[in-house]
């Protein structure tokens, strides 16, 4: 049977329409699976929202403030923070970080000057590396001047050192009560960096309050740790397995006392 | 059907043969055709049912999320979102007669032994009561409100008879906290006594209940304050107790407890004495607290420039009565003294040249004379003295027994308000137990001016510092406040014994966040009062202990290094005691 092409066209087109049709249908039947399937969603979200009402009004009542008060009173007997146990700022939190040394001198505020220009100066936020984390682009850093510079180690310390001086030497400028020259040749005797290292036991390391007190004096802490820092990468490296040049910066403090116990030189830490 | 085929071929022979089998063959076809239609006519009804149902056809259940989430009442927070008030499907324990059957005995064991075994696990549940429900043979509650290891503890006794059906009901997970404040719901759903009573429609109504209400309370100072308050009424062995934290500047009750108080979680036993609110709802004289108010309006008026001025300190004989002190403070004293050692006799003289009127005028603008303005149903009118002439003018002695918070009885409610307004620089706001948006904080009205009100601090800080109210010093709150401890009026006169004693507080006064007014009903002098009963002895200390546990949660912290400057007034006052 030879069919005209007219038929054939108009079946080709019932059965386009017929696949059109299956394939509404066939989405059709999805749509709705899936409608019910939020449905049923929704009623389980009904049942775990109910759930979590039961379990927290039952959290609740079994710790209300009676409840709590009576097992305060029995077991743990705490009570409310007294006025010196509040911090104001991070300043009072960095005081009470380090005691005091015994020949420290007592802390003294300068009542004339604004807090936030001494703040400025020398005492930088509770951050970064005075918080005892260091960025991880200024470990970087550290890494390459300790591999790059004969001095090994030390030239990160050095820089830190001598902005700490600047800083405190600007702090000296804007008090007017301070000597900058003092600043400078504190400076320079850390670049010559030759004498005593036992004494940095001594020193204070940043005091915070002692700064504003005594210009010199810091400036001489400074010199006297910066140097000692270099001494022991020195030893480090005399030690024969090379670790100076390789050691990131952060890591000084750690080291030198470690070399301390080789070299013999005594170090309380 | 082979039978009548092979019959009817033997009997027309071999010319029929073909015709039957001829017919056979239709009728085979028919039949096929009538499976086959019949195959059709299923295949396409399940078409269409499958159509219809893919199409059109939802599911059985429709109900919004929205909708199966709605509680049947709404529920009520603190500030915080803390939850004191819900709808809870809680357990309760039903005894069903039928369960085992109609007829024979409904439990496995005897009522008497389940009674027993039920008291052991409801130690307050009544024996005789239970036996005789158990015998009767009709279903009841034995119980409305059953915890879970409660009904654990049912079911393992192994009567079927004993079921716990969920049913959804008025829960107070917080159990009597601030039960003043909400009030409770009865067994027919209506609410009563507090805020439930008052947002009955809100809470009840669809389109809103789905949001819970946030209260102005603050669950954790509620809990301090009532803790704090039930040890002072014990210590005293006061008959009741009162306490208010209201915030100076928006006028939120932080927090407000009259004790004794009662479980809203058992409505069948909350109607009581105990839902009577000390402090929206009793009147007292509330004595000496009264004094910072008229030297405010005496400072205010002009009245009061020098505070050094002295006046005399002596009994005070006006209209045939004797103005007296608790003690002898001296021949004269002056204003800042007067305060700290609470003279009523100063106090009446600094009223005396106020005058009438113009104290009058400042009681009024602090709304001493209407009830509360508070959100609670339940407000006590004032005793207001309405004075002795037509116009209600005030004679000299009212004025001066009002000065010192005699003879004008208000709620502690008033006195946390008016104790606001002193503070906060002058404003008097009404006080509310709504959370109140930070932007919306209601204008108020102006009672005096910001120059007395910290005047006013001051003197409030030395009286705490210096003077009676030692002891609701919390070290690094800068606590002011004043004491005053009234004798209660009754037959003939006042009675020695029976005080009211208040300490109405402010805290911190170099920048005022919140007033605490603890008072106590009728304290005794006991040994943890070294056997005193006034203000000084039992409600300052209360305050003391209240201040540092509330102050660092409402974000007041402590800190010695700071104070209201009285360098000023130091030099006016000499050193004494008094009440």
């Amino acid at each position: 049977m030879i069919l005209s092409a007219q038929r054939l066209r108009s079946i080709g087109w019932l059965a386009l329409l017929a696949v059109c049709g299956a394939l509404v249908m066939i989405l059709s039947f999805r749509v709705n699976a899936l409608r019910s399937q939020v449905h049923r969603a929704e009623g389980q979200i009904v049942a775990l929202k109910q759930q979590k009402m039961y379990l927290e009004t039952e959290f609740e009542t079994r710790a209300n403030q009676q409840q709590l008060k009576a097992w305060n009173d029995l077991e743990f007997g705490y009570v409310a923070p007294v006025a010196g146990q509040y911090l104001e700022n991070e300043r009072q939190l960095a005081v009470l970080s380090k005691p005091a040394e015994p020949d420290a001198p007592a802390p003294i505020r300068v009542a004339t000057v604004d807090d936030s220009v001494i703040a400025a100066a020398a005492f930088p936020a509770l951050s970064g590396e005075h918080a005892g984390v260091r960025p991880l682009a200024e470990t970087h850093e550290a890494e390459r001047d300790g591999a790059g510079g004969d001095d090994g180690g030390a030239g990160k310390p050095r820089n830190r050192a001598l902005d700490h001086a600047e800083a405190t030497a600007t702090l000296a400028e804007k008090l007017g009560t301070l000597h900058a020259p003092s600043a400078s040749k504190a400076a320079h005797k850390r670049d010559g960096g030759d004498e005593k290292g036992e004494k940095r036991d001594k020193a204070p390391a940043k005091r915070v309050a002692t700064v504003e007190k005594a210009k010199p004096q810091a400036s001489r802490d400074t010199g006297a740790q910066t140097k000692a820092v270099a001494k022991s990468a020195k030893a480090d490296k005399d030690d024969g397995k090379g670790k100076a040049k390789a050691k990131p910066a952060v890591k000084t403090a750690q080291k030198t006392a470690h070399t301390d116990r080789k070299t013999g030189v005594k170090t309380s830490r | 059907m082979n039978q009548l085929t092979a019959s009817a071929a033997i009997a027309t022979g071999r010319v029929q043969l073909a015709s039957v089998r001829q017919r056979s063959l239709v009728t085979a076809k028919v039949r096929v055709l009538v499976v086959a239609v019949g195959f059709i006519f299923l295949t396409l009804t399940a078409l269409v049912r499958l159509t219809q149902l893919g199409l059109f056809e939802q599911a059985p259940d429709r109900r919004s999320l929205a909708e199966a989430l709605l509680p049947p009442r709404g529920e009520i927070t603190d500030r915080n979102g803390v939850p004191l008030a819900r709808a809870f499907p809680s357990y309760s324990l039903w005894f069903n007669p039928k369960a085992l059957g109609e007829g024979g005995n409904p439990l496995v064991k005897t009522p008497e032994e389940v009674a027993r075994a039920l008291v052991q696990i409801f130690p307050d549940a009544d024996y005789k009561d239970l036996v005789e429900r158990l015998k009767s043979g009709r279903g009841s509650y034995l119980r409305k409100r059953v915890l879970p290891e409660e009904a654990n503890r049912v079911f393992a006794l192994g009567e079927p008879a004993l079921e716990f059906p969920r049913e959804n009901q008025r829960y107070y997970p917080q159990g009597s906290l601030a039960a003043n404040v909400l009030g409770y719901v009865d067994e027919e759903g209506q609410g009563h006594v507090g805020m439930e009573q008052v947002l009955e429609p809100r809470l009840l109504d669809p389109a809103q209940r789905g949001t819970p209400v946030a209260l102005s309370l603050d669950s954790r100072a509620q809990g301090a304050l009532e803790d704090e308050l039930l040890r002072g009424m014990q210590e005293s062995n006061a008959k009741g107790a009162a306490g208010i934290v209201l915030d100076v500047d928006s006028g939120e009750v932080v927090a407000l407890a009259s004790l004794p108080s009662f479980n809203p979680n058992r409505s069948d036993r909350a109607f009581n004495d105990l839902v009577f609110n000390r402090v929206s709802n009793q009147v007292y004289e509330l004595g000496s607290t009264f004094k910072p108010i008229t030297i405010a309006a005496a400072i205010d008026a002009g009245v009061v420039t020098d505070l050094s001025v002295r006046y005399p300190a002596g009994p005070l004989h006006i209209a045939g009565r004797t103005i007296h002190d608790s003690h002898n403070f001296g021949a004269s004293l002056n204003v800042p003294e007067a305060l700290i050692h609470s003279s009523n006799i100063v106090t009446a003289q600094v009223a005396d040249k106020l005058g009438g009127p113009l104290l009058k005028r400042t009681m009024m603008a602090l709304h001493m004379n209407q009830r509360p303005t508070i959100e609670l149903p339940a407000r006590g009118f004032p005793l207001w003295p309405h004075g002795e002439n037509a116009a209600g003018d005030w004679s000299r002695i009212t004025t001066m027994t009002v000065s010192y918070g005699h003879g004008i009885a208000v709620t502690p409610l008033h006195l946390a308000c008016a104790y606001a307004a002193l503070v906060n620089g002058g404003i008097w706001r009404p006080a509310t137990l709504y959370k109140v948006d930070p932007a919306h904080v209601p204008a108020g009205t102006r009672v005096f001016k910001a120059s007395t009100s910290a005047r006013i601090r001051q003197l409030l800080r030395m009286i705490v510092a210096d003077g009676t109210g030692r002891k609701a010093d919390a070290s690094g709150f800068r606590v002011g406040g004043k004491t005053g401890s009234a004798e209660k009026p009754g037959n003939g006169g006042y009675r020695k014994t029976s005080l009211v004693a208040t300490f109405a507080a402010a805290f911190p006064m170099d920048k005022p966040r919140y007033v605490v007014i603890a008072m106590l009903d009728e304290p005794q002098g006991t040994a943890a009062t070294s056997g005193q009963r006034t203000a000084a002895w039992n409600a300052a200390p209360i305050v003391g202990r209240v201040v540092p546990r509330i102050g660092p949660l409402l974000g007041v912290v402590p800190d010695a290094s700071r104070d209201v400057d009285i360098s000023d007034l130091s030099p006016l006052i000499g050193s004494g005691d008094g009440e």
